[in-house]
């Protein structure tokens, strides 16, 4: 039996490969980073100081540039900061003044509600109406959601955002303009009403991201599983219907969908930048701005690393979750390593 | 109904968030004025609220309280200090404070605190420059002692733009809990959102109007949209997004020293660079009369209203109406046919019939860089080269990225924006010690008789004498004689405030929008 190749000492092997796989990533994520910052055209102190660098002289320069540590070499900073990241320290965020990794701690739990929400609203959503439309191929239903993913896919996040923010928040004064809390109201009294309030339009926004890819893919498989002899052969013993689609075509329909969702963590939070940005919402996307215009290099990477296992992770969950739905794409697996 | 489905779970959404968003209403409740003040300025101080790091450097520092201050106009006056004396040699700051002002946890401020406030200020590689100081010597109790390297009459904005910090509350964490002697003391601190500020019941100056302030760290967006909803009391925005009524809003504009200008390669091109190998020097603008011929050619009001739709002032330097600019300096403008009649005279002469006038096989042309995707300044670029055609001067603007521009701003003409309220950084643009350093000098300018009307300036002890120093200079370097540079507009900041609140007298801004208007918001009052 070849699913049998599966189990005991190969599975092990096939941890350790991934393992590996994920140093390497992250190792080249890393130096990538790393290169593209320390040769950006933004000059790290006058970033720093702002409006004010005009007075402020030499002797300053040269010791905020011994603070952040920019005299040296760029390759010894990276060894360092390399060595320093293998003893388990990731630095100092110098925009924050703050360890970095405190800071990715702290607002990574806030773009976490953020990013969950906008993925099950995108996943849900998307699926629900790729279902539809695939059922309903041909008929009004179908080209409506199909038009809409397209307008949807064609959409820039800030600008739906800006959007929303106008039509609910300005005209219709229904949901708050900014933040994570309501303004002026001391931490304690923030309900989890409130956070959800405020959570909604930019969850929403964020999950105009991944909501076409998922109906478009869910609806080519519905077509697919419909066309296909079991289908034909269910219809053939009566099956129809709500009943047919539940038990003979979701299951087909979800792999690739479940796939998508999973990979798709990376433009997830390429979108929550600019999501958090237009709702001063104070997540992880809104750090890695402020980092970057900052010339953070420590925080910069921080994030970097953190965002590449999030994305790696979310791709081997998809993976795994696939092969469960559909055992076809083990056995490829499995021909495939021998 | 397939297509329904949307809607049913959209108005599923959209239920939730009408439920979930019945909150911070009221606030105006129950007749009277507000107690709470609510500001979308921008201002959020990521790195947290230390004097001794940079904060409070422009605009208040809040929490804490500075040796001195400016008014309205600009004029020094007494805040933590009662009298503040240089010595003749300029080297020793001698500061006597008030006995009555107490830090925010109940000890008292003592000279020791204003000692070490400096001490740390000049170690900490932060972003106020105070390198100057030598040491900071407490001779007692409410009395100490500044003792500087070197003269430097603009130290005196140290004292005004430093809050002073207890010795004993002072460590990593001081950040982000700050204790100060200021007008406020910090409530809550939502980082990336809000700053919420309460009224400091212990402080000794006049007490805030507010008992609580909310800074919300809304983008500029956002900042309009909480403006036009009604959920702040003012919001710092461009005049490009300042459009439009807002009902019980009015739109505030207040004048700044936020300029630009062009900068003017001094020297004749001979080849020569710098030590990184740019190239130094232009044929062109190194002659005086071209540079005043752009001076008085330029119509600034018409930039003014074609460029900045009319949120701005003509300028005649980079200091206007702050307490050292000197209007003496200034000429007359919108005048082509005196730019012509000077150029002629220098033997710039159109002769060959192409519009462009030339002088011994030289063409009055240049190129003028402005950072790319700057909107604002690519305008003044532009309406700059149409002002200057008809004279015969050829001026092709470029954006470029401050990359390349760095490299070429002593041979090319550079579209450049500053204003501060310190006096260093006119120093810092016109002395030649600093051609070349920063993006200050970056025509290289040299004039002897500047350099030591500067340097004079800076060794003054007295506030006037310093004063009459920096006049001397414009008189030397602007438009009317070696015309350095031509500058061209001051923009006007903008901000939607409540049309009930009385933001007082403010001051002429510096370069940087939105917190610098917090100077005087111990003093703002509602007015309905």
């Amino acid at each position: 039996m070849a699913l049998d190749v599966l189990t005991t000492a190969p599975r092990a092997r096939l941890v350790a490969a991934r393992a590996s796989r994920l140093v390497l990533l992250l190792t080249a994520v890393a130096v990538a980073s790393f290169t593209l910052m320390v040769n950006s055209p933004v000059d790290p102190v006058a970033a720093y100081v702002g409006a004010d660098v005009a007075s402020l002289g030499p002797e300053q320069r040269a010791l905020i540039s011994a603070r952040w540590g920019l005299d040296d070499p760029a390759h010894e900073r990276f060894l360092r900061w390399f060595g320093n990241l293998l003893g388990g320290d990731f630095g100092f965020s110098l925009t924050f003044n703050r360890p970095v990794l405190e800071v990715i701690g702290d607002k990574f739990l806030a773009s976490l509600a953020l990013m969950a929400l906008a993925w099950l609203l995108s996943g849900l959503l998307g699926f629900a109406l790729g279902l539809v439309a695939g059922v309903r191929r041909g008929r009004f239903a179908d080209r409506a959601i199909t038009w809409f993913s397209y307008a949807l896919a064609s959409a820039p996040t800030f600008w739906v955002g800006l959007l929303l923010l106008y039509v609910f928040a300005v005209s219709l004064n229904w949901a708050p303009v900014c933040c994570a809390v309501p303004i002026g109201v001391p931490a304690d009294e923030v309900g989890l009403g409130d956070r959800l309030a405020h959570l909604a339009l930019p969850a929403i926004t964020l999950s105009v991201v991944g909501i076409a890819p998922v109906v478009l893919h869910t609806r080519q498989a519905v077509v697919d599983a419909l066309a296909s002899d079991h289908v034909a052969f269910a219809r053939a013993q009566g099956e129809r219907g709500f009943g047919l689609v539940l038990h003979r075509v979701v299951r087909n329909a979800a792999a690739p969908a479940l796939l998508l969702q999973f990979g798709s963590l990376g433009e997830l939070f390429g979108g929550s930048v600019l999501a958090e940005q237009v709702f001063s919402y104070p997540g992880l996307g809104a750090a890695t701005t402020t980092a970057a215009l900052g010339q953070d290099v420590p925080l910069l990477l921080g994030i970097a690393l953190f965002t590449t296992v999030l994305v790696f992770t979310g791709n081997l969950v998809g993976d795994r979750v696939h092969a469960v739905l559909d055992p076809r794409s083990r056995l490829t697996d499995v021909r495939g390593r021998r | 109904m397939p297509g329904s489905a949307w809607l049913r779970a959209a108005a599923v959404v959209v239920v939730g968030v009408v439920l979930a968003a019945c909150s911070g209403e009221g606030r105006r409740g129950a007749g009277g004025t507000p107690t709470e003040l609510r500001l979308a300025i921008g201002g959020e101080s990521e790195e947290g609220y230390d004097p001794t790091l940079g904060w409070g450097r422009y605009g208040s520092p809040l929490f804490q309280s500075t040796l001195l201050a400016r008014d309205a106009d600009l004029d020094l006056v007494n805040d933590l200090a009662t009298r503040h004396e240089v010595s003749p040699d300029g080297l020793v700051w001698t500061v006597d404070i008030r006995t009555d002002a107490k830090f925010s946890d109940g000890e008292p401020v003592s000279a020791r605190d204003v000692a070490y406030t400096f001490t740390a200020a000049a170690k900490s590689g932060g972003a106020t420059d105070v390198t100057v100081l030598r040491e900071a010597v407490a001779v007692d109790e409410d009395t100490v002692e500044l003792r500087l390297t070197k003269p430097q009459s603009t130290f005196v904005n140290r004292l005004v733009s430093l809050g002073i910090v207890p010795e004993h509350a002072h460590g990593p964490d001081y950040a982000r809990e700050p204790v100060g002697s200021g007008p406020f003391v910090l409530e809550q601190w939502d980082e990336g959102q809000q700053l919420i500020v309460r009224r400091n019941d212990a402080y000794y100056g006049a007490k805030p109007a507010f008992e609580r302030v909310v800074f919300v760290f809304t983008g500029e967006d956002a900042s309009l949209a909480a403006a036009r909803s009604g959920q702040v009391d003012v919001a710092a925005l461009p005049p490009s997004l300042a459009t439009g009524e807002i009902p019980g809003m009015t739109l505030t504009r207040v004048k700044s020293v936020d300029n630009r200008g062009i900068a003017f390669p001094f020297r004749p091109d001979e080849g020569s660079t710098t030590a990184e190998g740019r190239p130094i020097g232009d044929d062109v603008t190194s002659d005086q009369a071209v540079r005043r011929a752009v001076n008085v050619a330029l119509d600034r009001r018409a930039l003014v209203d074609g460029v900045l739709n009319g949120y701005g002032r003509p300028a005649t330097g980079p200091v206007d109406e702050l307490p050292w600019h000197e209007p003496a300096a200034a000429v007359g403008d919108n005048d082509p046919e005196g730019a012509k009649r000077t150029l002629e005279a220098a033997g710039w002469i159109d002769a060959d019939g192409d519009g462009v006038r030339e002088r011994g096989g030289t063409r009055a042309e240049f190129p003028l860089l402005y950072p790319a995707g700057d909107s604002l300044r690519q305008g003044l670029a532009l309406a700059v080269a149409d002002m200057l055609k008809p004279v015969g001067i050829a001026v092709t603007p470029q954006g470029e990225s401050w990359d390349v521009i760095r490299t070429r701003m002593h041979a090319d003409p550079v579209l450049f924006g500053w204003g501060s309220h310190d006096a260093t950084e006119m120093v810092n643009l016109y002395s030649s010690a600093q051609a070349g350093v920063e993006l200050w000098n970056a025509g290289m300018y040299r004039n002897p008789a500047v350099d030591a009307e500067l340097d004079a300036g800076m060794a003054a002890t007295d506030p006037q004498q310093a004063t009459a120093h920096w006049k001397a200079a414009q008189r030397l370097f602007g438009p009317g004689a070696d015309a350095a540079w031509a500058w061209l507009v001051n923009l006007d900041h903008t901000y939607y405030a409540d049309a009930c609140l009385d933001l007082g007298e403010p001051q002429v801004e510096p370069h940087g929008h939105g917190w610098p208007i917090t100077q005087g918001i111990a003093g703002w009052r509602w007015t309905c």
